[in-house]
């Protein structure tokens, strides 16, 4: 068990929860240890009532399920499930920004506008949308209703899988992978892996496999692009992080889950003259905004909403005893807030229709009476300010300052500047060996490692090794923490060659890109270095690699999947749950690689794990003939 | 003495304690490592099925008056003095598998390979057996048979 | 109080140890014709195999007669009690080198005495046995004899397809040794196990390059001096440097030949694993005891009985009472990676006994129990052994195992599926142990 050391704010409040009684993740995550074995090593299969059954990792006792599954066919269908799910999430968070922007278009969901019209002009020309003679409610009306239709759509293919290298769609093609529609792919990875079903288990895995292409390329991408559409394209700008960034003196109310579609609307609705008059009549200075997971990513990159924690602080951010309200949506969302909340005056309030939580005051949110809804909402917080006991305040000082809001569409520009926006000088960087290559560190932060350590740890080595990282979710929140999403980071710890590209254009050697869904930016990126040329044709040519040293959702196995499947090597802290199956294993971790280019590696050192992305990024620069490194790591 | 005790009432049979065992008296020590050692650690811990929804975990009952270390012909099972439990000693185990054909509980497994044969030890090197601290509902008990009739009550 | 015990293997060393845990003071003296007795007799032929090193064969440290308070007396025969005058006669314990004889002799006193003087191989009646190169496989000297003549052996006949056959035939094998074994019946391990068994050792046996010809005895054994070959009863010849008799053990009753303590094939004794004589007991290869699968008077020349005796009667020697509730057959023997354990009746003679039988070819697995009235009277398990001492436990226990009979031979038939019989069970499973396991039913 690793304690949540390394970062003082969660001792002192570790403190306080202990005193108090207060259970928190580590304390739960203490009482699961040691966790399931069957289930860690995937080989528990809970899919019908023939069972449950297990298969004995040690050999002696069974090898096959009362179907006769073995661990190979029930670990990859345990996995394949996992990625349903993942994929499932991600996609329904885009079904809410397409049923948005289709709302908006109609004129029922009025208090949302179109934030950024060139976004949205491009992608409806993408979705093969005559725009000619249209407003941008008519196009976001068409647009939104060509999405939608793609979710149900049962054979062609996606139209954002298109943006892919051709390669790479070749290779699906090949492989049998070709995602056809978003809901399609879920329901039959959920209807191959019933008793009885798909057991050979490359296959079964193929089905994992095409529903994480429809996450990448469909329903995460797709959520990624409205968002900017619908709340704008964000741009680099300063923000603070951790915990410190509660106030004293004003009302703090958490955006906690991931779909923008209510704390956006939330951040204007703070603004409101009533909402400001009633503060100043419960006593307090101002309403503060602050995020936990990715909704803080969604307005962090758009509004400088300050982000006071990532998914393991949720717990702490109450135990501040300073937090009015915590509102809250969807995914990521751990039960035990409820019980947390007894102990002090917050109030939660559950806000979507796809979830409940015990012990939660339910305000169900839709996009026809948003702001509406959101004035209700901040009224309770707002009135719960004088309710807040003083004596149990405990705001930690901690907080840091980090560049956030970076975009595919802006960042790589910024290097060239604003006379020659293109990937050029990013691609001409890794030609000449100033920069390495480029790597992506995301994902959760889990109890399994010291908090956040992980991601920093991994990220300055990358960092010092001349790789440019890219961030999104709680892995940016991290190391924002830790202080390396500055500018003034690439003179600390960046190496030689990365420091001088920061430093020409001015950019943090780890930029942070949002929340998980907009892990796509990064395939976005990928694909427009390919565009570029001179790095390689394909996505699997590039000197690129991805980690997540601390996963622990579903999301990230989709988003792992997809990643891989698209290409790259994707380095994860703790294992799939798939080495009861010596197959699988090896067939993720291995073989994979000769159809994707891409493959699985498992290392819980986050330095190993770091040093395992650098070979193969150099082994990538090496097939590419690109010229050695222009400096020696230091 | 100091033994593991099972609490059939609470023991699920969910194989927790096998694994913790094996994991235990593995050479990484850490599952996600030990699963791709060669050859595998043996557990030395069963979850049995007894009736229906009745499962017991079992292993070395250290006997006092032990079967198997009366059919020893190499003096590799004994009882150690000072603690009364039921020892192997593998320098002397020749592999010739008198103490599984004479133990009742079955809980002597061979290590085929090596000609020897393993059982509970008690997991020397931890405060606590492995299988006690994984068991998920607390079916598994360390202690004498007085203090495990104690806390039945 | 003086203890004497004759004998100075499994059973007299059990002894000594029970003893010692009653009286912590008395004179115990130990009688061995042996000069190293504290090694274990099984393990000669793994040391002959080589698949052990010799230090593994001691399995009592040397000090063990100093720290027991043994007065030992080595090398030296016991050949005659006296139980009037409660004295064992021993002969040339003074002299080094002399025959042992009446006229050599010397008594040693007793208060309680123990007659564990174990079993001596059968040697074959056929003209030829006193050349050199003829052995048993029985003692420590034995075995150093053939090592030191393996050098010039290239070829070695087994007389003998039993236990102590195979394990010598097994043994010389694994030195490279050209073997082949002659059994006089239809099959190997007849005493032991079933056909059916027996046919898979065989053939593990045979693959492994040992020849094995049954129905085939040896009518001579030829050479000068030394052994040249075998002449068989079917009329051929068998070269050979080598020979070893297995033809199983007697029991040396010698000793209580007119003392007029009772004897038959062994020794007799009671529930207590006295002799018809107060003060006497006898336990071991050499005394005759209840076996629990026959329910009559046998002997079973096993080192886990003979241990178990030695135990009861050291226990009761010293002043308690406690019950042998008798022996039972049971062998565990591996040739080649493939073990058997057999217990009890393995191949009933009458109508009465039912069996159970599962085969598994492709595992080479082969099980068999055998029952009386649905009571397991025996089984044979090959390959597939973990489980056995479970069987062991029903047998002992006369449990009737017909609600389990559908499964008894399953590999997951283990001690989770006997736990319902136990709790049931009004007289059996006495031991502290199964009762703890259903302390929570």
């Amino acid at each position: 068990m690793a304690k949540p050391t390394g970062n003082p704010i969660n001792d002192e409040l570790l403190e306080i929860a202990a005193k108090n009684n207060i259970s928190t993740i580590w304390d739960r995550f203490m009482e699961q240890e040691p966790h399931c074995g069957f289930g860690t090593l995937g080989v528990c299969c809970k899919i019908c009532n023939l069972g449950p059954c297990r298969i004995d990792p040690f050999g002696e006792g069974a090898q096959k399920g009362v179907c006769g599954a073995d661990a190979d066919t029930i670990s990859a269908r345990n996995l394949t499930r996992n990625a349903a799910a993942g994929a499932a999430c991600h996609s329904d968070h885009g079904r809410t920004m397409a049923k948005t922007l289709l709302e908006l278009g109609k004129g029922i969901a009025k208090d949302y506008s179109i934030k950024d019209p060139v976004k949205l002009k491009k992608l409806a020309v993408e979705f093969g949308i005559k725009i000619e003679g249209k407003d941008d409610l008519k196009i976001a009306e068409e647009l939104g209703e060509a999405i939608l239709k793609e979710y149900g759509q049962q054979e062609g293919e996606l139209t954002l899988a298109k943006r892919a290298p051709r390669k790479q769609q070749e290779i699906w093609k090949k492989a049998n992978v070709s995602p056809r529609g978003i809901d399609i792919e879920v329901v039959q990875a959920m209807s191959r892996t019933h008793i009885g079903c798909d057991s050979e288990y490359k296959h079964v895995l193929e089905a994992a496999i095409r529903a994480s292409l429809v996450d990448g390329w469909g329903g995460s991408m797709i959520a990624t692009e409205l968002s900017d559409i619908l709340f704008g394209s964000p741009q680099p700008l300063r923000a603070e992080i951790n915990l410190g960034v509660l106030k004293e003196d004003e009302v703090n109310i958490l955006l906690h889950g991931h779909e923008p579609v209510l704390s956006d609307i939330i951040v204007t609705a703070s603004q409101d003259k009533e909402i400001q008059e009633l503060v100043r009549k419960n006593g307090a200075k101002g309403i503060n905004l602050s995020g936990i997971c990715c909704t803080a990513a969604e307005v962090l990159m758009r509004h400088g909403v300050p982000m006071a924690g990532n998914f393991l602080q949720q717990e702490l951010a109450i135990i501040t005893g300073a937090v009015e309200a915590m509102i809250v949506d969807v995914q990521c969302i751990m039960p035990s807030l409820s019980e947390v909340a007894k102990s002090f005056h917050t109030k939660l309030i559950s806000t979507s229709p796809k979830a409940k939580f015990v012990g939660m005051e339910h305000i169900e949110f839709h996009e026809k009476e948003a702001m509406e809804t959101a004035k209700k909402i901040l009224r309770i917080a707002v009135e719960n300010y004088k309710n807040r006991n003083r004596s149990k305040v405990n705001i930690p000082k901690e907080k840091m300052t980090f560049v956030a809001g970076f975009t595919m569409e802006n960042v790589f520009y910024n290097l060239g500047g604003s006379f020659r926006p293109s990937y050029r000088p990013l691609n001409d960087a890794i030609i000449s060996g100033r920069i390495r290559g480029v790597a992506g560190v995301v994902g959760c932060d889990n109890p399994k490692n010291e908090s956040g350590m992980c991601h920093a740890d991994m990220v300055r080595e990358l960092i010092k090794n001349d790789v440019l990282v890219v961030q999104t979710g709680c892995s940016g929140g991290a190391c924002a923490k830790a202080g390396l999403l500055t500018p003034e980071a690439a003179f600390k710890f960046a190496g030689e060659g990365l420091k001088e590209i920061c430093e020409t254009v001015g950019i943090p050697p780890v930029l942070h890109t949002g929340s998980c869904v907009d892990n796509t930016r990064i395939l976005t990126a990928c694909c427009e270095m390919v565009k570029e040329g001179g790095i390689g044709n394909s996505i699997d040519e590039l000197p690129v690699a991805g980690a997540a040293p601390e996963w622990m959702s579903e999301k990230a196995i989709a988003i792992g999947w997809y990643f891989v499947t698209s290409g790259l090597l994707v380095v994860i802290g703790t294992p799939l749950r798939v080495l009861g199956s010596k197959n699988v294993t090896n067939y993720i971790c291995n073989d994979i690689e000769q159809i994707y280019g891409g493959k699985w590696a498992f290392e819980g050192d986050p330095i190993k794990a770091a040093h395992i992305m650098i070979e193969h990024i150099d082994k990538k620069r090496e097939a590419l003939k690109l010229k050695p490194l222009m400096y020696a790591t230091k | 003495m100091k033994k593991i005790y099972c609490n059939i009432k609470k023991c699920l049979g969910c194989g927790s304690c096998e694994i913790a065992c094996a994991v235990e008296h593995s050479k990484a020590k850490e599952l996600n490592s030990t699963i791709s050692e060669n050859p595998l650690p043996i557990k030395r811990r069963r979850a049995e099925f007894v009736e229906e929804n009745v499962a017991i975990s079992t292993g070395c009952q250290h006997c006092d008056n032990a079967a198997c270390v009366t059919a020893c012909m190499s003096g590799a099972m004994y009882k150690e003095a000072k603690t009364g439990l039921t020892q192997h000693d593998r320098d002397k185990c020749v592999g010739c598998w008198m103490c599984i054909m004479t133990c009742p509980f079955g809980a002597i497994t061979r290590e085929k390979q090596e000609k020897q044969v393993v059982k509970c030890d008690l997991c020397p090197d931890r405060d606590k057996p492995a299988c006690v601290e994984a068991c998920p509902t607390k079916a598994l008990y360390l202690g004498t048979l007085k203090e495990f009739k104690e806390i039945l009550k | 109080m003086q203890y004497v015990i004759i004998g100075s293997s499994a059973a007299g060393i059990s002894a000594v140890e029970a003893i010692r845990t009653k009286d912590k003071d008395s004179k115990i003296i130990v009688i061995s014709d042996e000069k190293n007795p504290l090694y274990s007799r099984c393990l000669i032929s793994y040391l002959l195999a080589g698949t052990i090193d010799e230090k593994k064969i001691w399995y009592r440290k040397d000090s063990f007669f100093k720290n027991n308070k043994v007065e030992p007396l080595l090398g030296v025969k016991a050949i005659g009690i006296d139980i009037k005058k409660k004295e064992v006669a021993v002969s040339n314990f003074a002299g080094e080198g002399l025959k042992p004889s009446p006229a050599n002799k010397e008594n040693v006193k007793f208060d309680r005495l123990l007659i564990a003087t174990g079993a001596s191989p059968k040697l074959e009646n056929i003209p030829g046995v006193d050349k050199k190169g003829v052995f048993p496989l029985r003692t420590i000297e034995h075995m150093t004899e053939i090592q030191a003549m393996l050098d010039k052996v290239k070829s070695v006949a087994v007389l003998g397809g039993g236990l102590i056959g195979l394990r010598a035939a097994y043994a010389l094998k694994n030195r490279g040794k050209d073997v082949s074994v002659f059994v006089k019946s239809g099959s190997i391990l007849s005493q032991i196990v079933d056909k059916d068994a027996a046919i898979l050792m065989q053939k593990r046996i045979e693959e492994k390059g040992i020849k094995i010809f049954t129905g085939v005895a040896a009518k001579e054994i030829t050479g000068d001096k030394s052994v040249k070959g075998v002449a068989l009863d079917n009329g051929s010849k068998h070269a050979c440097e080598l020979v070893i008799i297995g033809k199983g053990v007697s029991p040396n009753i010698e000793i209580a030949r007119d003392s007029g303590i009772k004897t038959n094939r062994g020794i007799l004794t009671s529930d207590f694993l006295k002799t018809n004589i107060e003060d006497i007991f006898s336990a071991g290869d050499v005394a005759e005891t209840n076996d629990i699968a026959l329910g009559e008077s046998s002997i079973n020349a096993i080192w886990p009985a003979a241990c178990e005796q030695g135990r009861i009667a050291g226990l009761n020697m010293a002043g308690e009472k406690e019950t042998y509730e008798g022996s039972l057959a049971m062998n565990s023997i591996e040739f080649f990676g493939l073990p058997v354990i057999s217990v009890g009746i393995t191949r009933p003679k009458s109508a009465v006994y039912e069996e159970i039988v599962k085969k598994d070819a492709a595992r080479n697995i082969y099980k068999k129990v055998v029952l009386k009235d649905g009571i397991i009277a025996g089984a044979i398990f090959v390959n597939s052994i973990e489980n056995i001492g479970v069987i062991g436990a029903l047998i002992k226990n006369k449990v009737d195992i017909t609600g389990v009979k559908d499964i008894i031979l399953e590999d997951y038939f283990d001690y989770g599926k006997i736990i319902p019989l136990i709790k049931k069970s009004k007289k059996g499973f006495r031991e502290q142990e199964f009762k703890e396991t259903i302390l929570t039913l």
